[in-house]
């Protein structure tokens, strides 16, 4: 259901951006999103809702596992999307962690955006630390914040993004919620990091 | 292009004192330029993760005094440093969180007290027993196969039902082949509807019910758990517990999850054990509905098969060798569940697994009725009769397998009619349910052991599996009866 919300706005996207993209939009410019993060906390939700434009899904070499690419465009500025296989830890244990850990060692993106499940975050926490550890350039994206205020929890996110010191973002993805906060964010981010 | 920021600068996690003197150690020998940062690439290293540890091996001429540095912090922990370190991370993230976050409603006394006692092995196995008991054998034994089955099958149908299908048929279409796919022995109503309706359903029924409140309750994880303790030690990876326990469920989704396992070795023998040894919810609610009746028969019988897979599983593990890493897994909160989750979560499974059997059920007929106009059915029967006998079954056990080819359930159900008839003994019961236990995965299944581990594994399971179940049900019934058991 997710996948057809997007190939919609793909389609309907399409017509209209495809003339900016050409003329304006060098590629060699575009910035290298990657999505990382536990499987089911809105990776692909969160993909779809940035991207929208052209996807492409390939297995990445040497293995069967699938890597979805795709454009962004917001704020004045193209991003080269990545979602990823599910990862619990940079000490990959199953082959989706193998494939994601080997694409940021790869890619080198501009921007990791790790989604967690706001629920979860003891458990998805010491990713974030690893991916800093790794001086991986993160942006916390606190996922599911609807479910987690309705069990009950309230969380700090800028308490958080303090202790961090990095961006931290609450979201909703699926009610579209902390969306254009999250795309503000991103665009902040590069263009402090290019100054 | 993003080379711009140095992934060597800012935040760093503080770990003892030991660990940070070897990666600082580490840190100073590393030479080559990596894209995560020296400290990540020393953490890596410092928990021997391979991949890092052969690049190393290729890019660092101080490889020898780095891995020195390794074996020496090694040494200084009793556990592998790779727990040490993801401990102690998992603390500083505790740490971080306890600050920002905070959570209205709080666990009760009651609730932590019944999440101890649930996982401790010298309290849990009881609480496993009871769940069993009063879950299992009581609820979907006595009530679901025996009340229920009664009413519905007993009344319903033998009563109301098939005589009147039986005599309208005989009665209003003059062709005795078209008779006899409509009714009598083996017809569409008769045989394939009675089954689905009268059998599976009340079983499948009460198990779902009883399937989905565990669930629900949040006690599945804490079983497996339970059960990890034991995997562990006849060599399984504890990780297996996952889609073992899945299967109780459904072995076809099981099959598919096993995907998380780490290595080819550990799917391939998960993969394995899923089609042999571990029934599904349906066959499981009907085997325990068929046995309740005899409960030294139900014991045998589980008995019986949870040895075969502790042997199968150990033989298997011990004949691909490899390490088993450690397990780790989220225990979410007991609940109380919410009856209408529950009964949402029943009606819907009962709904789909309906509609998915009732087509299996009237093609089975239809495919028998074909089979004895024809002669092929009485031919294969009278073929596998020496089959039959070596298992100490009478012949007519062998329409039971025939049956077990197209679903295990649809198997159990005949299983169930021939016990109903009283043509079985306790230990022909036993051996005829241990061997379709044992027998082949239904087609589903054995599509996505295609699919997932490819033709020649698959195929090689099921050529194992086929064989390997007579074997035991032979050699069941050989115990058994030398030993002059009567169940």
């Amino acid at each position: 259901m997710k996948k057809t919300r997007g190939n919609k706005k793909n389609l309907f996207s399409k017509f209209l951006n495809k003339r900016e993209t050409s003329q304006r939009l060098d590629t060699r410019r575009k910035k290298k999103l990657v999505l990382v993060g536990t499987p089911n906390v809105g990776k692909s939700v969160i993909f779809n809702i940035l991207t929208g434009t052209y996807v492409t899904v390939s297995n990445y070499p040497g293995t069967t596992v699938e890597v979805t690419r795709g454009t962004g465009r917001f704020n004045q500025d193209a991003y080269e999307v990545i979602d990823t296989p599910g990862m619990y830890s940079l000490f990959p244990i199953t082959e989706e962690e193998q494939v994601t850990r080997t694409l940021l060692l790869v890619e080198k993106p501009d921007i990791v955006l790790h989604v967690v499940d706001a629920k979860n975050l003891e458990r998805m926490l010491p990713l974030t630390l690893q991916l800093l550890e790794a001086g991986m350039p993160v942006i916390l994206t606190v996922n599911m914040m609807d479910e987690a205020e309705r069990i009950g929890r309230s969380i700090n996110l800028d308490k958080l993004s303090r202790l961090l010191g990095i961006p931290v973002v609450g979201t909703a993805a699926a009610v579209n919620r902390g969306i254009d906060q999250l795309k503000r964010m991103v665009a902040e981010y590069v263009r402090k990091r290019v100054a | 292009m993003s080379g711009n920021v140095s992934p060597d600068q800012g935040f760093a996690l503080q770990y003892d004192e030991p660990i940070e003197r070897a990666l600082t150690g580490i840190e100073k020998l590393l030479k080559a330029r990596y894209t995560f940062s020296k400290r990540m690439i020393a953490l890596l290293l410092l928990q021997e993760e391979a991949e890092i540890i052969k690049m190393a091996q290729l890019r660092e001429a101080s490889f020898p005094q780095i891995f020195a540095i390794i074996q020496n912090t090694r040494s200084k922990y009793k556990d592998p440093l790779r727990y040490v370190i993801t401990l102690q991370r998992q603390e500083k993230a505790n740490d971080i969180l306890s600050q920002v976050i905070s959570d209205s409603k709080k666990t009760t006394r009651l609730q932590s007290v019944l999440d101890r006692i649930t996982i401790q092995p010298l309290t849990g196995i009881p609480i496993l027993l009871v769940v069993l008991y009063y879950g299992l054998y009581k609820f979907v034994g006595q009530f679901g196969a025996g009340t229920l089955v009664d009413l519905i099958e007993g009344n319903l149908f033998e009563i109301y039902i098939n005589p009147w299908v039986n005599q309208f048929v005989a009665k209003t279409i003059p062709w005795h082949a078209l008779q006899t796919l409509l009714a009598f022995d083996y017809g569409i109503i008769t045989l394939g509807l009675r089954y689905a309706v009268a059998i599976i359903l009340p079983i499948v029924g009460t198990f779902f019910l009883a399937f989905s409140l565990l669930e629900d309750s949040g006690y599945l994880p804490r079983l497996a758990l339970l059960v990890d303790r034991l995997f562990k030690k006849i060599g399984l990876n504890g990780r297996a517990v996952i889609p073992m326990t899945l299967g109780f469920g459904c072995d076809t989704m099981a099959t598919l999850v096993s995907r998380t396992l780490e290595t080819k070795r550990e799917r391939v023998i998960a993969t394995l054990l899923l089609a042999l040894a571990i029934p599904c919810s349906a066959q499981l609610g009907v085997m325990i509905g068929l046995l309740s009746g005899r409960p030294l028969a139900l014991a045998t019988w589980a008995g019986f098969v949870i040895l075969v897979f502790l042997l199968v599983g150990y033989l298997a593990a011990k004949i691909i060798p490899g390490e088993m890493p450690a397990f780790y897994m989220e225990l979410p909160p007991l609940r109380l569940p919410r009856i209408s989750n529950i009964l949402e979560k029943t009606i819907s499974r009962m709904q789909w697994y309906f509609l998915e059997i009732v087509p299996f059920f009237i093609l089975a007929s239809v495919l028998i009725w074909a089979g004895n106009i024809t002669g092929i059915f009485d031919a294969i029967i009278n073929g596998t009769a020496p089959l039959m006998q070596a298992l100490g079954l009478p012949t007519e056990a062998a329409e039971v397998f025939l049956f077990g080819f197209f679903r295990r359930d649809y198997g159990a159900a005949g299983l169930y009619d021939l016990q109903k008839g009283g043509v079985l003994s306790g230990v022909q019961l036993v051996v005829a349910s241990v061997t379709l236990t044992l027998f082949v995965p239904c087609i589903a299944q054995f599509a996505i052991m295609i699919k997932e581990r490819g033709w020649k594994t698959a195929l090689a399971i099921a050529g194992f599996i086929f064989p390997f179940a007579f074997l035991c049900g032979y050699i069941l019934n050989l115990i058994l009866s030398l030993l002059g058991v009567v169940l």
